[in-house]
């Protein structure tokens, strides 16, 4: 059974193209890793996945389900941090947890718990009680995919996880998605740190220009290579076929 | 989990949202203690031998009357454009500053759908507008009973006024629900603090035009008196009854909308 479902997905922002027929599925106990450069898509593609999209055109499905509307049992196995986490300034480290679990469906009984889980899983004991306007970017996105995660989902994506964190954060996220897989949770993470996406990724696929133009393969040392062959190659080809349309090109 | 066990933890969250909001905080304070003192002020201020020319014209309905009555009075007609100002600020916050600072998206997908939380911050609102009007009202009918202990007037006309002052604020604080639409279709805290703004000056607009009655947001501050004795007994139960099913209103509207965001 495939736990996150893109279909042929396309959309438009005021005319400009942004997923162009893009299918994408990850299966349980899998990492997929989606790459690209800035506006490739993939932020769209992870919002339209989350339900915060409408798409133009094409299926989107978590577990199954149609993301804007999941029902209770589907949605409290799902997480997410797409752009801004669900974290709010004002409260303290430990509130935002609690607040996140019981929007993740725990009771208030059950909540405690699990946000005391979360701040030892990802290192936040020493600012268990700040407020998460004080913390360093870094602390803020470990928060930020503590919250999301507290819950142990099923389906689960992650926008650029790594972006803000220190070497002990990476091998914190890193830990935490593989365990969630290895425990068959379907992981879906952007990032645009190649060597990190290889460590954790079982499966990766470069998106360019809102299109699904191939797979890697995890591992070696010259994916940075790879995936910029990829790219050129995909817009020698855009390039090909643009001339052909054109009046006077060869069709 | 009970049908309502969503909507208690969209309450839960959002209710320590507000206890730690800076907004929520501020408008407090100066709903439970500027009020009182602005109603117990204004009278005394009335009655004093210096409130002379524009000032004493501008206070007359205020310098004769049953003295605890006319605190209570002048706490009802403050109540019921304070209330709609302070409910005003905070749905704009609460509201609008998840959709600015893009929290509004990471409330997608959750256990508890977006509607639920929508509604709760809506509850939220209004249970604390509630809390805010009783107490405001309790320390002003308390100053008033201290003022009217220390000149030996009567105090038996502060109860009527307190129940004219509860309905009044109450009815302010529902007539803010809408602005928590607006802050979710402008998706703009500023913006919609300028839609409170704008919603204030039309209703001077209409009141002074000699409509009112039939306009919400004019309705419970003229039921108080602020627009004259005429204006007054012009506003009955069916005036008093529109302005209330505002907020419902508002709140359904709010919850639909919520249901129904995209591109977040």
């Amino acid at each position: 059974m495939t736990a996150l479902r893109l279909d042929n997905v396309s959309h438009t922002f005021g005319g400009r193209l942004a997923l162009d027929r893009l299918t994408l599925t990850v299966r349980p106990g899998q990492v997929t890793a989606l790459i690209g450069l800035n506006g490739a898509g993939k932020t769209t593609a992870l919002r339209a996945l989350a339900g915060r999209l409408r798409p133009t055109d094409g299926e989107v499905a978590i577990l199954g389900h149609n993301p804007a509307d999941l029902p209770f049992g589907v949605a409290a196995r799902f997480g997410h941090v797409v752009d801004a986490p669900l974290v709010y300034p004002e409260l303290t480290v430990t509130e935002n947890l609690r607040c996140a679990a019981r929007l993740h469906g725990k009771s208030r009984h059950m909540a405690i718990p699990a946000a005391s889980a979360a701040v030892g899983r990802m290192g936040l004991e020493p600012w268990r009680h700040a407020r998460a306007r004080t913390l360093s970017m870094g602390n803020r996105q470990r928060l930020g995919i503590a919250c999301a995660t507290l819950h142990q989902p099923s389906a689960l994506i992650l926008d650029e996880p790594t972006s803000a964190l220190d070497p002990q954060g990476v091998v914190l996220v890193r830990g935490l998605v593989r365990g969630l897989a290895d425990a068959g949770a379907a992981v879906l993470v952007s990032s645009h740190h190649l060597d990190e996406v290889s460590r954790i990724a079982d499966e990766i696929v470069v998106l360019h220009a809102g299109r699904d133009v191939g797979r890697l393969e995890p591992g070696g040392s010259d994916l940075e290579q790879r995936f910029f062959a990829m790219v050129l190659d995909a817009d020698t080809r855009a390039a090909a076929d643009a001339h052909a349309e054109t009046p006077g090109g060869r069709s | 989990m009970t049908a309502l066990a969503p909507l208690g933890a969209a309450f839960s969250v959002e209710a320590l949202k507000l206890r730690r909001s800076v907004v929520a905080r501020l408008a407090t304070l100066l709903l439970v203690v500027l009020v009182p003192l602005g109603s117990v002020g204004v009278v005394a201020l009335a009655r004093s031998p210096r409130a002379v020319g524009p000032t004493a014209a501008k206070l007359a309905d205020y310098a004769t009357g049953d003295l605890a009555a006319t605190h209570l009075l002048a706490c009802a007609q403050i109540l019921s454009v304070a209330t709609l100002v302070a409910g005003g600020f905070y749905v704009a916050w609460s509201f609008g500053r998840e959709l600015e600072s893009g929290t509004a998206g990471a409330l997608f997908g959750l256990a508890v759908p977006r509607g639920t939380i929508a509604l709760a911050k809506c509850l939220v609102a209004l249970a604390w507008i509630t809390v805010c009007v009783v107490v405001t009202v309790a320390v002003t009918v308390v100053a008033s009973a201290v003022v009217t202990a220390g000149s030996g007037a009567s105090f038996d006309g502060a109860w009527a006024g307190a129940r004219t002052a509860l309905v009044a604020g109450l009815l302010g604080g529902g007539l803010a629900l809408p602005f928590a639409w607006l802050a979710t279709v402008t998706r703009s805290q500023l913006g919609t603090v300028g839609g409170l703004v704008g919603m204030v000056a039309l209703t001077q607009i209409v009141v002074l035009l000699g409509g009112g009655s039939w306009f919400p947001y004019a309705a419970p501050s003229l039921w108080t008196g602020l627009g004259g004795p005429t204006a007054a007994a012009a506003v009955g139960l069916p005036h008093l009854l529109l302005a209330a099913a505002v907020a419902p209103v508002a709140t359904a509207a709010v919850v639909q909308t919520w249901r129904r965001l995209t591109n977040v």
